[in-house]
């Protein structure tokens, strides 16, 4: 069931309604029902993976428990790596086995050797299993680490694994945020539903006005970019960085808006990572419950930037080759990882990774400084450069699209493949990035007007907006769901 | 929670009626003409209507649109008389040309290169053969004024019935709730552009949910091909029926269709039994232009030049003479 779907609009209100009109009374009756809406959400799309969620929440609620009642080093460690081998066992079939088969074949054959049948498989990748997997293995580690205490009710940690706001492309969350909550009776608040309800709505905007309105023209340019010139590849990736951003951050804003409805607080995933200044600090803007896991449950255990130079680069190294492995059983994510590896080094070694921790960009200014735009144009041109191998089917299209830039390096109009006007998609996106730049100091209120007839007008272009764009031909899912 | 469930209805109401506002002031739904079935059991537009036909979310296509005293959409009123040349031209959508100002249609571009001559666009959406021949038989005082007739027809659409009964399932469009749906240019702005698809389909998911699910079985070309010619036979034997039943004079009508999609056995059967045809499929395979427009594939600006072009060199060779 899609967000952006009439199914899902219709499971919402039922599931929310009952939810506060019946199943109010009893934090175990909130989550026991919580749970099931879940396991719905997650089955409509396809019940045979469900036994997945069940086996990874069964395996990690017993594995924490374990960890937590051992008395060794030892033993702490065996069950942790029984999570971890059984989490990363789930996701090596389902996501990597073809990948490793094709990739030792193809090794082989570099010595010589042709393997003549090969092993790849028919698999079905299970929606979300990146995530929940993630989310699982970090509910083992904290309890490995002993910064949590393992829950004792499996209903409540069920719905932990299974939250369907988050259950199929996150954020990724942390026991510690998420777990806390479902253990504890919510209460319904007016504010929370709110803001839950508007960020539903703005995440509804980037989904069906940013992404999917550009979608049919990265999809055109990507697929044909040996016809077309230099100014119409430019024009194509820079276009997917604001399909990517619009699809995933518009996602999570409709998670993090649902989760609130149920009087649940997620953690920001995006902070309007189209302003950083550095691509350090795009890392900290963009899919922050990705980033955040890998830097506390691989990068920091690795020794982080305690170790001394070289390895601190190692650790860097190994975190974005990590994380570019995470998003597909491609080539071309580990050389988009490696690509900000070797981006992120630069600023690490200039000691500029964390100079925008905690500010954003015209910090109590209206304008940004000739500098500061300078900077965000300069890692926007670094990030979407990278993206040409994130969205490339392989590795020898991402090098043949760029060849093609090189090679014809001429500018020339683009038409539309549907034949649109494409100055309503500049002038949009134009609109869009202004809009975010007027809202950028808070990702979690997207409408914070102090009058009530701007917030009205703004609601109203916004529908219209949807109504402008909306294109019943296309496809509707998400970009993330295929990881 | 009462609250919350109370404003959020009012908000959604509001923002009702401002997008209702808003889709009327900047006219980005199209507004829909009255259909009547007359006297005669014809079924055309309601005679004098006038407004703009829209097409794609952002007003892409914009259109103006008049329908004249006999229900036809045309820059001109439909008289016939024995001293003047007339040509009439009728089919569906293409012809009636919804999707082009009224005062650049294909009449009118066909009736400026030839002086002297009047054309009447007799074109109604999803008129089929059945349609067309009805028309010319029922207002046959009118049509046998006129001095030629072109009859424009797709093989694979317009030939699947032998007999003209009427269109329910379109006049059912002029029900009291359509007719009260129509009303809301939101509502017709969102059918307009494909919003309104989900829930039909929803309805139409639930009301079979229950009903066993019909098994289809995958055709092999073999018996597509045998499919394809015994549609073939019947349209033909379908055409036939039609010319029996309510006439056809072979001097006076002429067809306006594109062979590269119509049978050989029509055409062949066409050839052998002396029945005229325009034949447009040359011309748009020789423009390196396109030929449609871009959110429908009704024929665009150089589409219906082309069209008018064919008609008008077609007309002058038939040197028309006054009746």
């Amino acid at each position: 069931m899609l967000f952006n779907s009439l199914d899902f609009f219709i499971f919402l209100p039922i599931v929310f309604i009952t939810y506060w009109f019946i199943f109010y009374k009893k934090n175990q009756v909130q989550n026991l029902f919580i749970l099931s809406a879940s396991y719905i959400f997650y089955g409509l799309w396809d019940w045979r993976f469900l036994f997945l969620i069940l086996a990874s929440t069964v395996v990690d609620f017993f594995v924490g428990q374990a960890i937590h009642s051992s008395d060794s080093d030892r033993k702490r460690k065996l069950w942790l790596w029984i999570s971890v081998i059984f989490n990363i066992g789930l996701l090596g079939f389902f996501k990597y086995y073809n990948f490793f088969v094709d990739s030792w074949a193809d090794l082989l054959s570099i010595f010589g050797y042709e393997l003549k049948s090969t092993w790849t498989l028919q698999i079905i990748l299970p929606v979300g299993i990146s995530f929940y997997t993630f989310q699982t293995m970090s509910y083992s580690l904290d309890i490995y680490y002993k910064r949590l205490t393992p829950t004792k009710d499996f209903i409540s940690f069920a719905t932990f694994v299974s939250f369907f706001p988050q259950l199929v492309a996150g954020p990724i969350e942390r026991a510690s945020n998420l777990l806390s909550q479902i253990t504890s009776k919510r209460v319904f608040n007016y504010t929370q539903c709110t803001d839950g309800l508007k960020l539903i709505l703005w995440g509804l905007f980037k989904k069906v006005v940013i992404a999917d309105s550009i979608a049919p023209i990265v999809d055109d340019i990507f697929a044909n970019y040996g016809e077309y010139p230099a100014s119409t590849l430019i024009l194509g990736v820079s276009l997917f960085s604001f399909q990517v951003y619009g699809d995933f951050s518009g996602y999570s804003d409709i998670a993090i808006g649902t989760a609130k409805l149920f009087g649940i607080e997620l953690m920001s995933n995006f902070k309007f990572p189209t302003f950083s200044r550095n691509v350090a600090e795009y890392w900290q803007r963009w899919h922050v419950s990705l980033s955040t896991w890998f830097r506390h449950y691989v990068y920091i255990p690795l020794g982080g930037n305690r170790v001394g130079k070289l390895k601190s680069i190692r650790n860097i190294i190994i975190i974005f080759l990590v994380s570019g492995f995470w998003h597909g059983a491609n080539w071309t994510f580990i050389v988009w990882g490696a690509i900000h590896a070797a981006l992120y080094i630069p600023v690490f070694l200039m000691g500029r990774n964390r100079i925008y921790m905690n500010n954003v960009v015209a910090e109590n200014r209206w304008f940004p400084s000739i500098i500061e735009i300078s900077q965000i144009l300069l890692t926007f041109f670094l990030v979407t450069f990278s993206r040409i191998f994130f969205r490339s089917e392989s590795i020898t299209d991402a090098f043949g699209f760029l060849k093609q830039i090189y090679h014809n390096f001429t500018f020339e109009s683009y038409s539309h493949p549907l034949g649109y006007r494409m100055i309503d998609y500049f002038i949009l996106l134009a609109l869009f990035v202004l809009y975010e730049f007027k809202i950028r100091r808070d990702e979690r209120s997207p409408f914070k007007f102090k009058s009530k007839i701007v917030r009205f007008i703004i609601y109203t272009l916004v529908v219209l907006g949807m109504l402008l764009f909306y294109d019943d031909q296309i496809d509707r899912s998400f970009i993330y769901f295929q990881f | 929670m009462k609250k919350l469930i109370l404003k959020s209805l009012l908000y959604f109401f509001l923002i009702l009626v401002i997008l209702e506002v808003l889709v009327r002031v900047f006219h980005l739904g199209k507004d829909t003409p009255t259909r009547f079935l007359d006297d005669r059991q014809v079924e055309k537009w309601v005679p004098n209507q006038n407004g703009f036909n829209v097409t794609g979310n952002r007003r892409q296509n914009f259109s103006e649109f008049h329908i004249n005293s006999s229900g036809f959409n045309s820059y001109r009123e439909f008289t016939p008389t024995k001293n003047n040349i007339e040509v009439a031209l009728i089919g569906d959508s293409f012809i009636e040309g919804f999707h082009q100002n009224y005062y650049n249609s294909i009449g009118k571009k066909a009736e400026n290169a030839l002086p002297g001559i009047e054309i009447y666009e007799y074109g109604y959406a999803g008129y089929d053969f059945a349609d067309q021949l009805h028309l010319v038989h029922s207002y046959k005082k009118q049509f046998d004024l006129i001095d030629h007739l072109i009859l424009g027809i797709k093989f694979s659409n317009d030939l699947t019935r032998g007999e003209y009964k009427v269109a329910k399932g379109r006049l059912a469009l002029e029900s009291p709730i359509h007719r009260l749906l129509k009303k809301s240019k939101l509502i017709v702005y969102c059918k307009s552009i494909g919003l309104l698809e989900p829930p039909q389909e929803l309805m139409y998911r639930l009301i079979n949910i229950l009903k066993p699910k019909r098994e289809v079985l995958p055709i092999n070309d073999e018996e597509a091909l045998r499919i394809r010619k015994e549609n073939e036979k019947a349209y033909l034997a379908n055409f036939k029926s039609l010319v029996a039943k309510y006439g056809y004079d072979k001097e006076r009508y002429t067809l306006l269709l594109d062979s590269k999609i119509t049978s050989p056995i029509f055409l062949s059967y066409l050839e052998k039994n002396d029945f005229n045809y325009i034949d447009f499929s040359q011309s748009f395979e020789n423009t390196n232009r396109s030929t449609t427009l871009i959110y429908d594939r009704h024929w665009n600006n150089h589409g219906r030049e082309l069209i008018a072009k064919l008609i008008s060199k077609y007309i002058q060779k038939k040197d028309l003479k006054t009746k």
